[in-house]
């Protein structure tokens, strides 16, 4: 069973989390308010908040997924406590230099970075070095806690175990349970990722330092950016999918899932389609050659199918036609697996070259990536969060609030993504501070989307305060 | 433990905001002003009549090359590295030379002079000038002499610009070029189009891909290395560490 320190370290993830989750969602309504011309925000203004808002959710989101598969894999393997903690605090840094960054010192290059953009001083001085140390420092902090919980799975599983390859034959002897097989999988894309920004990093520093003398590839610094950014994006997914394999079942009261071999191979293949998808972000660089383009589209597609075919099969088998205790946590997670698999085919929509010729960079983007997150990931996470602060406690939140929680995620959410949605089809432009006159229903779609992102944060604020209630006991409890 | 994370974000804070930011680059200074047209300046011509700027690109598109005579820098080896790869030139794509001296002290007969040292006093593809209006054609064409009055000398680029026939901007080069680049200058000024080039970059070392202008096909690059490295570093990790905890495993059995 997981230790006492663990279950308190969880507790202040979750609380961390969720806090900033909430300070994220306000500066993104203010953003569309701002877009619908309701507030008057200046352009840097509006960018920085871009900015902090983008990174804020990859970065907590992630974070959750983390702290998720650290807590369960404390089921199956002893996890570090200090890589944990080592994490906490480089990210607890790592967050206060990047809302330094883009508040005090105005730094606006959204969270992509996309080079040479940072280097091209429009803010504080201290402002781009400071961001690059923050990203080092979270990357680092990050990378340390994936290879100490990598290194906990293979001091009990072999690399074949911990990647299932045994099911593929016949009645194996060993069983990898899915929780390990999926953390595995998604770890390996996680410290690959990680490794990515490393590189990254050091190259941006290189050029920084240099004045002048050193100036990277831009095509290198793209593809590295998005290697990093696209996959880390695409990983915290698979966190919270990790997170429900293990979980689904055993809140509904139905046996735990188990390791077929067509769900090894779903996984293994997934990991080698999700590093490669990110080609997909340099459709438009006509200098990258075009097996790369091919290779991109080739694994968008192929990425979406395993893992997630797989995973609404799994869900839908355990719930069609069979008895299952519904609780708010597994509603979460089925809502939250129904909002992924339509946010996944905004995203593979976009990722068609044909496609992306209209799509690019306009609403549409925002659309799919805020679909399997707002109502894809954040539900897995919030499922988890909800679980785990409810095991030490016997008061439940009541059916009839459950109800009411899940109506308004299900009506703010789809209302504040249909705002994107309809605004993509309708070619506006994303990362618009403010719509000029020939956007006809740009600002209108702005003030719906800002109207039905409040609603959707009701229930996150009844969920904050009822979840971080319990997790403030956890953390403060003497015992166990 | 909030102390000294507070004592840790200070001290970051401090430290970046001693550090210095980078310039700009040769690469996006060469991307200035492109398709921009250029400004039409009265010019007094080496041994022949005054002309417009308009009425010389007109007949051929032009490479525009500003220099002053007083240099004691760039300006001789420039000219002498453009003659050298232009000497073998044939005139498939047509060309003219057009340079102006951009020192207000300079004098037709200054420029002269140029042209019998560079021995192209003859040569009809080249033509020497001066300007009385040298200021509106810098602004036109992106370029900024600085007048360094302690050495007497005027700090600049070594800049070619490609004028074609409709006196637009289609091509810069910073610095001495080699003959690949100068061929993708008199390419662009007939209007031909070249998909890829490489821009100058002082790193080029870390490039995805190596263009060929010649055969137009890309070959891999050190960059593309960069790509793999942390897939190969991840899997090398997995091996290291899986290796790693069996050994530690084993010496633990046989203590026991």
């Amino acid at each position: 069973m997981e230790s006492i320190k663990i279950r308190k370290i969880t507790s202040i993830w979750i609380i961390t989390v969720l806090t900033l989750f909430v300070a994220s969602i306000v500066l993104g309504i203010l953003m569309r308010l701002n877009q619908g011309g309701v507030l008057q925000q200046t352009p840097i203004t509006f960018y920085s908040n871009m900015t902090i808002h983008g990174i804020t959710m990859i970065g907590i989101w992630f974070v959750a997924g983390m702290a998720g598969i650290n807590y369960l894999m404390e089921r199956y393997v002893k996890t570090s406590y200090t890589a944990n903690l080592i994490a906490l605090i480089l990210t607890v840094i790592g967050v206060l230099l990047l809302w330094a960054v883009t508040l005090i010192g105005k730094f606006h290059t959204a969270w992509t970075f996309l080079y040479p953009l940072p280097l091209k001083v429009m803010w504080a001085k201290w402002a781009t070095p400071t961001f690059l140390v923050a990203m080092s420092i979270l990357s680092v902090g990050w990378l340390i806690w994936g290879i100490s919980m990598m290194t906990q799975v293979l001091k009990k599983y072999s690399i074949a175990q911990a990647f299932a390859w045994q099911h593929f034959k016949k009645d194996p002897e060993v069983k990898t349970p899915p929780f390990i097989l999926i953390s595995m999988i998604t770890l390996v894309g996680v410290i690959t990722c990680l490794f990515v920004a490393v590189v990254l990093m050091a190259l941006y520093f290189a050029e920084y330092f240099s004045g002048g003398s050193f100036v990277n590839d831009a095509l290198l610094m793209k593809n590295l950016t998005y290697f990093f950014g696209h996959t880390i994006a695409n990983e915290m997914l698979y966190l919270g999918l990790a997170v429900i394999y293990e979980l689904f079942a055993e809140v509904g009261g139905r046996p735990k899932w188990k390791t077929t071999w067509y769900v090894a191979l779903a996984w293994n293949f997934t990991l080698i389609f999700i590093l490669t998808a990110f080609f997909h972000h340099l459709y438009m660089d006509f200098v990258q050659p075009e097996g790369f383009q091919i290779v991109g589209q080739l694994a968008s597609y192929l990425a979406s199918l395993p893992a997630a075919a797989v995973t609404v099969f799994s869900v839908w088998v355990a719930v069609y036609r069979v008895k299952i205790k519904w609780t708010l946590t597994n509603l979460l997670f089925f809502i939250g697996v129904a909002g992924w698999v339509i946010g996944g085919f905004g995203a593979v929509i976009d990722a068609t070259i044909s496609n992306n010729i209209v799509l690019h960079n306009t609403l549409w983007v925002p659309a799919h990536f805020h679909t399997y997150n707002v109502m894809g990931n954040v539900l897995f996470s919030l499922g988890f969060f909800y679980w785990f602060s409810i095991q030490f406690t016997d008061k439940l939140v009541s059916e009839r609030f459950s109800k009411l929680i899940l109506s308004l995620l299900i009506i703010g959410g789809a209302g504040f993504l249909l705002a994107f949605y309809i605004g993509g089809a309708d070619s506006i432009p994303r990362r618009f501070s403010n719509y000029p006159a020939e956007f006809t229903s740009a600002k209108f779609l702005a003030n719906f989307g800002a109207a039905f992102a409040t609603i959707y944060l009701i229930p996150i604020l009844i969920l904050f305060y009822n979840i971080t209630k319990r997790c403030l006991k956890i953390l403060f409890s003497s015992s166990s | 433990m909030s102390k000294n994370i507070v004592f840790l974000f200070l001290l970051i804070i401090g430290f970046c905001n001693f550090a210095e930011a980078q310039t700009t680059s040769n690469a996006l200074k060469e991307e200035t002003n492109i398709y921009e047209k250029v400004f039409d300046v009265p010019l007094q011509v080496v041994d022949r009549q005054s002309a417009s700027f308009d009425e010389l690109y007109a007949q051929k598109p032009v490479i525009l090359a500003l220099i002053f005579t007083r240099c004691t820098g760039i300006c001789n080896p420039f000219l002498v590295k453009l003659k050298e790869n232009l000497q073998f030139k044939t005139q498939e794509n047509p060309f003219q030379v057009l340079v102006v001296s951009f020192d207000s002290r300079d004098g037709i007969s200054d420029m002269r002079r140029l042209a019998q040292n560079l021995g192209l006093e003859d040569n009809k593809q080249w033509t020497f000038a001066t300007t009385d209006s040298i200021s509106r054609l810098n602004q036109s064409v992106g370029f900024e002499p600085i007048w360094d009055s302690l050495r007497q000398q005027f700090d600049h680029d070594a800049l070619l610009v490609g004028i074609n026939k409709e006196g637009y901007i289609t091509k810069k080069l910073i610095g001495l070029r080699e003959q690949a680049d100068l061929e993708l200058l008199i390419g662009s000024v007939n209007n031909i189009f070249s998909p890829t080039y490489r821009l100058p970059n002082q790193n080029s070392l870390f490039s995805c891909f190596n263009y060929d202008p010649v055969t137009g096909k890309n070959t891999p690059g050190l960059g593309l290395l960069f790509l793999a490295l942390p897939a190969v570093l991840t899997t090398l990790l997995l091996v290291f560490i899986s290796y790693f905890v069996r050994r530690s495993r084993q010496k633990r059995v046989q203590l026991n």
